[in-house]
């Protein structure tokens, strides 16, 4: 569904390197800190930025010279942008309905419906909440074959969260060969979504893995400095010294488990994946 | 299906997923020629990725407890009580394997062994 070869994108002295793959159906997230390049990778697989090497295919057609066409089958939702504050949510379908001609007028007003949204008000008079999931719904709502989303449930509260996220989930079960790309910061949000996730920091790929394999063998261990000096550092990922000893994250859990029997070993997440192997605080 | 998966357990979600499924199955409570959910519907329902439940179902086709029909769904395997029960003994000999290697490991002979065993049946 969408490649990324070698893509390079140079802002003064950020440089941005990547390459990916997402299959057909797959839903794929990206994480990193603020800075890391998220942002970038995202406006290059949309083709809204011109790369200065490396190839972005989306269905095996270069991502600067997709027409309007075949952009109608590519749903966002970008953090920055969305329709005007002085529209009301009912000239937003007016826009969609002209805009996408597989705009699904009876799928968006049901969700509006759902999930409460005015048709009359203003969106600069709609809580932060509500505007992103109006910017999802209308991602969503033109039967779209890839959504790229940036920061989709980006300073909202779990309650929003989880509604634009089942949002998502839904739409993927109708559309069961629609493929994802999405970010976040909030590491839950991908855990639960996400078949696989990369980790970028710097412009760089430092990890890909599948959730699933992240969840069940990454692990945090802390360990005395005693405990640390005879540990078998073969499969520590990063080690990092704390007032009480060692916090060490590993992708081998299984193997600390059996040999070390008594030392804490807490269940990774992407929070210390981020936290542990970009060598921040 | 009642699946309850617990988020921070040391088990793999996968392996709880797995585990649960074949425990309805092998009660009953999953008729045989039942269709389980899609894949996507129950990574929906469940919150988790749908890779996840993909790699549950391929685990659960390997050990003949469901039939995987491309394009159609994941079903109930014909009921065979006696592979469900091969199943069950499977994994009571590799939990006694993995305890018994822990064993040998730190010096115990089979005597005492055995020995740590008839002290645990006492108990039940």
């Amino acid at each position: 569904m969408l490649r990324v070869d070698n893509l390079v994108k140079n802002y003064g002295d950020f440089r941005l390197d990547i390459s990916m793959e997402i299959p057909d159906g797959a839903v794929t997230g990206i994480v990193g800190k603020n800075g890391a390049g998220k942002t970038t990778a995202i406006k290059a697989v949309l083709g809204l930025i011109r790369p200065d090497g490396g190839h972005v295919t989306i269905n095996g057609k270069e991502a600067v010279n997709l027409t309007g066409r075949d952009r109608e089958l590519i749903g966002t939702a970008l953090a920055d942008s969305g329709f005007s504050s002085y529209l009301r949510v009912e000239d937003v379908i007016c826009i969609l309905r002209k805009m996408y001609p597989t705009f699904d007028e009876a799928f968006f007003r049901k969700n509006c419906d759902a999930q409460a949204l005015p048709y009359g008000k203003k969106i600069r008079e709609l809580s932060t909440g509500m505007r992103a999931k109006l910017r999802v719904l209308a991602a969503l709502s033109h039967k779209a074959d890839l959504l790229v989303m940036d920061e989709p449930t980006a300073g909202l509260d779990v309650q929003a969260r989880n509604d634009i996220l089942d949002l998502i989930r839904q739409y993927l079960l109708i559309n069961e060969k629609c493929s994802v790309l999405l970010t976040s910061h909030i590491s839950s949000d991908l855990e639960g979504l996400c078949d696989d996730v990369y980790l970028i920091h710097d412009g760089r790929i430092l990890l890909h893995e599948d959730t699933d394999t992240l969840l069940g063998s990454y692990a945090v261990l802390k360990v005395s400095d005693e405990t640390y000096e005879k540990l078998d550092k073969r499969f520590l990922l990063s080690s990092r010294k704390e007032q009480y000893g060692y916090v060490c994250f590993t992708n081998e859990k299984q193997y600390y488990a059996e040999n070390y029997p008594g030392i804490v070993i807490e269940n990774g997440s992407i929070d210390d994946l981020i936290l542990m192997l970009t060598g921040g605080k | 299906m009642h699946i309850i998966l617990n988020n921070t357990s040391m088990v793999p979600i996968y392996e709880q997923l797995t585990d649960q499924v074949k425990k309805e199955i092998i009660s009953g409570e999953l008729a045989e020629n039942e269709a389980l959910p899609s894949v996507r519907a129950l990574s929906a329902e469940l919150r988790i990725s749908a890779l996840t439940v993909k790699k549950a179902y391929d685990r659960l086709e390997e050990e003949g407890f469901v039939v995987t029909v491309h394009g159609k769904g994941t079903y109930v395997a014909a009921a065979d009580r006696q592979l469900a029960a091969e199943a069950r003994r499977k994994s009571v000999e590799d939990d006694f394997a993995a305890a018994v290697q822990k064993a040998k490991a730190v010096g115990f002979t089979g005597d005492d062994i055995l020995q740590i065993v008839k002290i645990i049946l006492e108990d039940y």
